[in-house]
């Protein structure tokens, strides 16, 4: 994994009485990068050049007559396609949501199991249940919760009189929409959990000694102590999981499949069914290139903001 | 005495909001079909039965009709899964240690450079490399064999597993390495004897976030594997979700198997990762 400990140690240069090899450091060094170098070259670059290649391409595998070079003609379509344009939007507000509930969720359970109680252990192992599911299965879960038939969640709310009869939940746009956002952040909210846990664990408990003799209250102990601490951690979350949103595919594909409609149609899962069901490479690769624009800008922000301010460490 | 009375309501109230869902779908993975399709619903099974899970290995003529043959395929989707995950997290392993140490032990020009690098890679998402990668594959032969998977999963873990072990590979103390040199050991016989049995946490680590990527991810599985030669569970769950006829506690059964290998995985280790992890990784 990444980012900082600033005072980690750092590799000492050769020491002395180290007998030479008649081969240099460096030498030495990208031989033994070499492996991990030859597959990722060979698996990601030459497959994302590729791809961009393809981008400029009519390239239907169920056409293959028409197939040719168009510049950047599927790139100019994707303007006035209504198709990307709403899978964008949708998109857009799917990240969004996501953001703000697993940084509010992921910030309160944090602060839970930062604290010393009955049972933090228990607790501490149950946050890793949801990191081992995949996210197909996920999103089965929650099929089944939000069944119109036969789902407990219409099962608990008939028993507890909030509702008359049982709902289709699924099948409205908005409902639709929140649950899979709801789904992807139960499903991701562990590492969020972790990050900010690793975070709150950094801070000196001094502060809080000092802010306990000031009689700060709970409230100001955590906007005066805990969130300038936190900030860093917070920054990575949001980072992370608006790339994971962004990308965002199994839970979705499962539970709704992009619909009713166009409601949870997110770019990935457009980009699929591009690919997949129209077979349409050329304008598949176009789609996936705004992806890799969109996530690898967010990402070189994120890694030169925080190598600037010396917080990551290589 | 409120401030308690708050946490524990939290915590109670973040247990059951991590618990119930997945306890759900087990109860419905042991309910007959009526009982599951009943109103009001049953939260504990109350005729439990197998026949889910025993659907797996014998399919009544009513089972084997569900989700194209899903039900049959379970186990070998299983089979295919378990062999996936462990062979990319090996291949990660070794890949990863070669790479790592050099990161540790030695000061080379452009390392900065290459650690960014790899980083960067894992932050192209998966969808943009999909086409030329089904492409190569497929003018490779690979489509529809374990190579293919395992090989696109590599790429995947490879740069975490790098990061991972470079951090714990740091705190491996010099002096160890210094000895076994004077004892005039080879660098493979040093590595394999001293380096890397201390380690283990970080190997354990990242050994474990490799075995995850590769046995959760969907998308390259949905696109390379087309027969039970080499599908995934994933992509077989994924067929219990989107056929008509689905049964909604068969489904529930074969997410609860796919769940199973991963999280008994991550309880056993929970305290390996936690050290491996905490050697430099996520410190905010």
């Amino acid at each position: 994994m990444t980012l900082t400990a600033p005072d980690i140690e750092k590799p000492r240069t050769e020491t002395a009485h180290r007998p030479r090899r008649g081969m240099g450091d460096t030498a030495r060094a990208y031989l033994l990068n070499a492996p991990a170098m030859i597959v990722i070259g060979l698996l990601v670059a030459y497959p994302i050049g590729y791809s961009f290649w393809l981008s400029l391409h009519r390239y239907n595998l169920k056409l293959p007559a028409l197939e040719r070079f168009v510049w950047f003609q599927n790139y100019i379509s994707l303007i006035g396609d209504p198709a990307f344009l709403s899978s964008l939007r949708v998109t857009v507000a799917f990240v969004v949501v996501v953001l703000v509930l697993t940084v509010v969720l992921g910030t309160a359970l944090a602060l839970v199991l930062n604290e010393t109680f009955l049972g933090r252990g228990v607790l501490r192992s149950l946050v890793l249940l949801p990191w081992a599911m995949p996210g197909v299965v996920n999103g089965l879960m929650w099929r089944t919760i939000f069944d119109a038939k036969t789902g407990a969640l219409n099962g608990l709310l008939l028993q507890l009189g909030l509702i008359d009869s049982y709902q289709a939940w699924l099948t409205s746009p908005t409902g639709a929409f929140f649950i899979t956002a709801f789904a992807q952040v139960w499903n991701t909210l562990p590492f969020t959990v972790i990050i900010l846990l690793a975070g709150l664990s950094t801070i000196p408990s001094e502060q809080y000694d000092a802010a306990k003799v000031d009689r700060a209250g709970v409230v100001q102990r955590f906007t005066q102590v805990t969130l300038p601490w936190l900030l860093h951690p917070l920054l990575i979350v949001l980072i992370l999981e608006t790339m994971n949103a962004f990308r965002a595919f199994d839970t979705i594909y499962v539970l709704t499949g992009g619909g009713p409609g166009d409601a949870t149609n997110v770019i990935a899962v457009l980009n699929v069914r591009t690919v997949l069901t129209y077979t349409d490479f050329g304008l598949g690769s176009a789609y996936s290139w705004v992806i890799t624009i969109v996530t690898l800008v967010i990402s070189i922000g994120y890694i030169s903001t925080l190598y600037q301010r010396g917080r990551i460490e290589v | 005495m409120t401030r308690k009375v708050v946490l524990y309501a939290l915590a109670i109230g973040f247990a059951l909001y991590l618990v119930v869902p997945f306890y759900w779908i087990v109860n419905m993975s042991f309910m007959h079909e009526v009982d599951a399709a009943s109103v009001p619903p049953h939260f504990l099974p109350n005729n439990p039965t197998l026949a889910n899970y025993l659907g797996f290995v014998n399919p009544s003529t009513k089972q084997a009709l569900v989700g194209s043959n899903a039900v049959g395929d379970t186990p070998y989707a299983l089979v295919n899964s378990m062999v996936v995950a462990l062979s990319t997290a090996l291949v990660n392993l070794v890949l990863g240690t070669f790479a790592a140490y050099s990161f540790s032990r030695i000061r080379f020009r452009g390392s900065q450079v290459l650690l960014i690098v790899y980083l960067l890679t894992r932050m192209v998402p998966g969808i943009a490399i999909i086409i030329p990668f089904y492409l190569v594959m497929r003018t490779l032969d690979l489509l529809d064999t374990y190579g293919a998977l395992i090989l696109s999963y590599t790429t995947f873990a490879l740069p975490i597993t790098i990061w991972i072990l470079k951090d714990y590979f740091r705190t491996v103390p010099r002096e160890l390495e210094d000895a076994a040199r004077v004892d005039r050991c080879g660098w493979f016989s040093m590595m394999w004897k001293v380096f890397l049995p201390i380690s283990a946490p970080g190997l354990v680590a990242a050994a474990i976030f490799s075995f995850m990527t590769a046995w959760n991810e969907f998308m390259f599985a949905l696109f390379m594997t087309s027969s039970i030669s080499s599908k995934t569970i994933p992509v077989i769950a994924a067929n219990f979700a989107t056929d008509v006829e689905t049964q909604v506690t068969l489904m529930a059964a074969a997410g609860v198997l796919a769940v199973v290998p991963p999280l008994v995985l991550v309880l056993i280790c929970q305290r390996l990762i936690v050290q491996g992890m905490a050697a430099g990784s996520v410190k905010g």
